[in-house]
């Protein structure tokens, strides 16, 4: 005889709220891959060398190239000098 | 991993999909959740995974050994062996070296030479947050609060879960168990609540506790008596707003992610620094501590049942662990027992509790606000300073009205006054927000956690420095 995990029978289904969350969370990490590429590249190239990452870098240094021809990655560097000018920081 | 990072995202962008996609299979979600945790402490170390499975597993049967005997006396046996094995654990690898040197330096001073020798073995990552889990989890069990869970996941589940694994809340066995034996109803995702105190949490840590921490705090306790007198002074209110912003920070990220998963955590802070008494700053800050202390070791000293002596003699009692489970120096021992003589000063002036509360007028008000605050910035010096010369050299500086000159930079400043926001701005005002992000259209609430991720990572530091209550 099966035994059902009682757990199992209450089934709640998914909500839009789940659906917003979401969308939430991965448009958020897309605009930021796409806004800020060069620190995906950076975290990829931190790695230990393997196939896999070896082309998730390729594909982040894709990414880096597409948003910086389109000016994107740009902005995120001339907001930074700027905050550096204003704030005095160290520069990275 | 530290939240603040790209490897986190990634980590929660895969933990996030799976949990829910699996909801409807509870044991196999809880199995997933493991196993995403497990590896979330072995991004630190490895081999310290095993002290998480090994406790689960203790615990686990440890609870059924309790709650299997019919006699109270059997019980509490079973119990207390429990108790001293987690708390052994933990002492063997936090306090062993400190309490071998105490005693080793307590035999030199009467003229004894003994050497009992140190130990060499790395501190696990959130030890003391791992034991209280698991104590929090046998005593419910002997209290009859909870009955054993019937399955080793659940329990590996409690203790591992990696929201609060590293750095809290601490929460209880009672009130996580009971969300785990059925999937969650993602309706009870807060998405504004959550996306606000992850926002929130990543705004405190990575602009306001770190430049407050590099750009004066740390300078200033490297070497407290190169430093002028108001330095000293604003190095103490910097390092109280630093801690304040590092430790909510994590709490607030920890609770909204937990959320997004579908889980409930206590809160950890309410505006600490509002506090108008000692013993009310203790009902706002780590308020999952302070309780855990109150329900597990204060009340089961006699809490105030047993006459005013013994009541004082509780409370010391309890601070003074409260302060040592901190760490294992004699500067928190001190930082847990001056927190104790306030709370029995208190007492003998009859200012605690909610009816003296009710009953004290705007100046009374105001008056106990000026003297907790100082008393906790002041009591902070002796968490911050690394050696008993550097407190001593602290104090000395400051009281000794040494100049009153200062190398607070107009940043610096701007960040201090953006930590005391964090206490000054009414909570009705991030509530109003909160339902403002609930009500707005899609692309608000996408481009609202954007733009203020975008903005902080246009500010940010360098690096990002670990939570400071990592180390505990």
């Amino acid at each position: 005889m099966k035994h059902v995990d009682p757990t199992e029978l209450e089934r709640p289904r998914p909500t839009g709220e789940l659906r917003t969350a979401a969308i939430v969370i991965y448009a958020t990490l897309v605009l930021l891959a796409v806004t800020i590429p060069q620190s995906v590249v950076n975290w990829v190239a931190d790695m230990n060398g393997n196939p896999v990452e070896e082309t998730a870098l390729r594909g982040a240094e894709v990414l880096r190239n597409l948003s910086q021809r389109s000016g994107i990655a740009g902005v995120y560097q001339r907001a930074r000098d700027i905050f550096i000018a204003i704030s005095g920081v160290e520069p990275d | 991993m530290l939240f603040p990072t790209i490897e986190f995202a990634v980590f929660f962008a895969v933990v996030f999909p799976v949990t829910w996609l699996l909801n409807a299979h509870n044991t196999w979600k809880k199995v997933f959740l493991v196993a995403a945790s497990y590896y979330f402490y072995a991004a630190w170390r490895p081999e310290f995974t095993l002290l998480l499975l090994v406790s689960s597993v203790f615990n686990y049967g440890a609870a059924f050994a309790i709650d299997h005997f019919k006699y109270r006396a059997q019980r509490l046996t079973v119990l207390w062996i429990a108790v001293a094995a987690n708390l052994g654990l933990l002492g063997y690898f936090k306090y062993y070296n400190f309490f071998a040197a105490s005693l080793m330096n307590a035999f030199s001073a009467i003229g004894v030479k003994v050497d009992i020798g140190f130990i060499e073995v790395a501190l696990p990552i959130a030890i003391s947050f791992l034991t209280f889990h698991a104590l929090s989890y046998i005593i419910d069990v002997y209290r009859r609060v909870l009955k054993p869970a019937t399955s080793l996941i659940d329990i590996m589940f409690y203790i591992g879960f990696f929201p609060h694994l590293i750095a809290g809340p601490i929460v209880r066995a009672n009130k996580f168990l009971a969300q785990t034996v059925s999937p969650r109803d993602p309706a009870n995702i807060r998405l504004g609540q959550s996306v606000f105190l992850i926002l929130g949490g990543l705004f405190k840590k990575v602009i306001i506790a770190n430049y407050l921490s590099t750009g004066f705090v740390d300078g200033v306790f490297r070497d407290p008596t190169a430093n002028s007198s108001l330095d000293l002074i604003f190095g103490m209110y910097g390092y109280a707003l630093e801690i304040y912003c590092d430790f909510s920070a994590y709490t607030d990220i920890a609770i909204g992610v937990a959320n997004l998963l579908g889980y409930e955590f206590p809160q950890n802070f309410n505006y600490p620094y509002r506090a108008v008494s000692v013993q009310d700053f203790w009902r706002r800050w780590h308020m999952s501590l302070s309780s855990w202390l109150r329900d597990y070791l204060y009340i089961p000293l006699g809490g105030s049942k047993f006459g005013t002596f013994a009541t004082y003699r509780n409370i010391m009692i309890t601070m003074a662990l409260g302060g040592l489970w901190h760490g294992a120096s004699w500067a928190f021992l001190i930082w847990g027992s001056l927190h104790g003589s306030a709370l029995v000063i208190e007492r003998m002036l009859g200012i605690t509790g909610d009816h003296a509360a009710a009953k004290r007028g705007t100046l009374a008000t105001a008056l106990g606000w000026l003297v907790t605050t100082q008393f906790v910035c002041l009591a902070w010096v002796f968490f911050r300073a690394p050696s008993t010369d550097a407190w001593l050299g602290y104090f000395a500086t400051m009281f000794g009205g040494r100049s009153w000159s200062t190398t607070v930079t107009p940043f610096v400043a701007f960040i201090f006054a953006l930590g005391a926001l964090s206490h000054i701005l009414p909570p009705r005002w991030f509530e109003t927000l909160e339902k403002c992000y609930d009500e707005a259209p899609l692309l608000v609430k996408v481009l609202v956690p954007f733009v203020v991720i975008y903005l902080i990572s246009v500010a940010a530091p360098a690096g990002i420095a670990p939570f400071i209550y990592f180390q505990f």
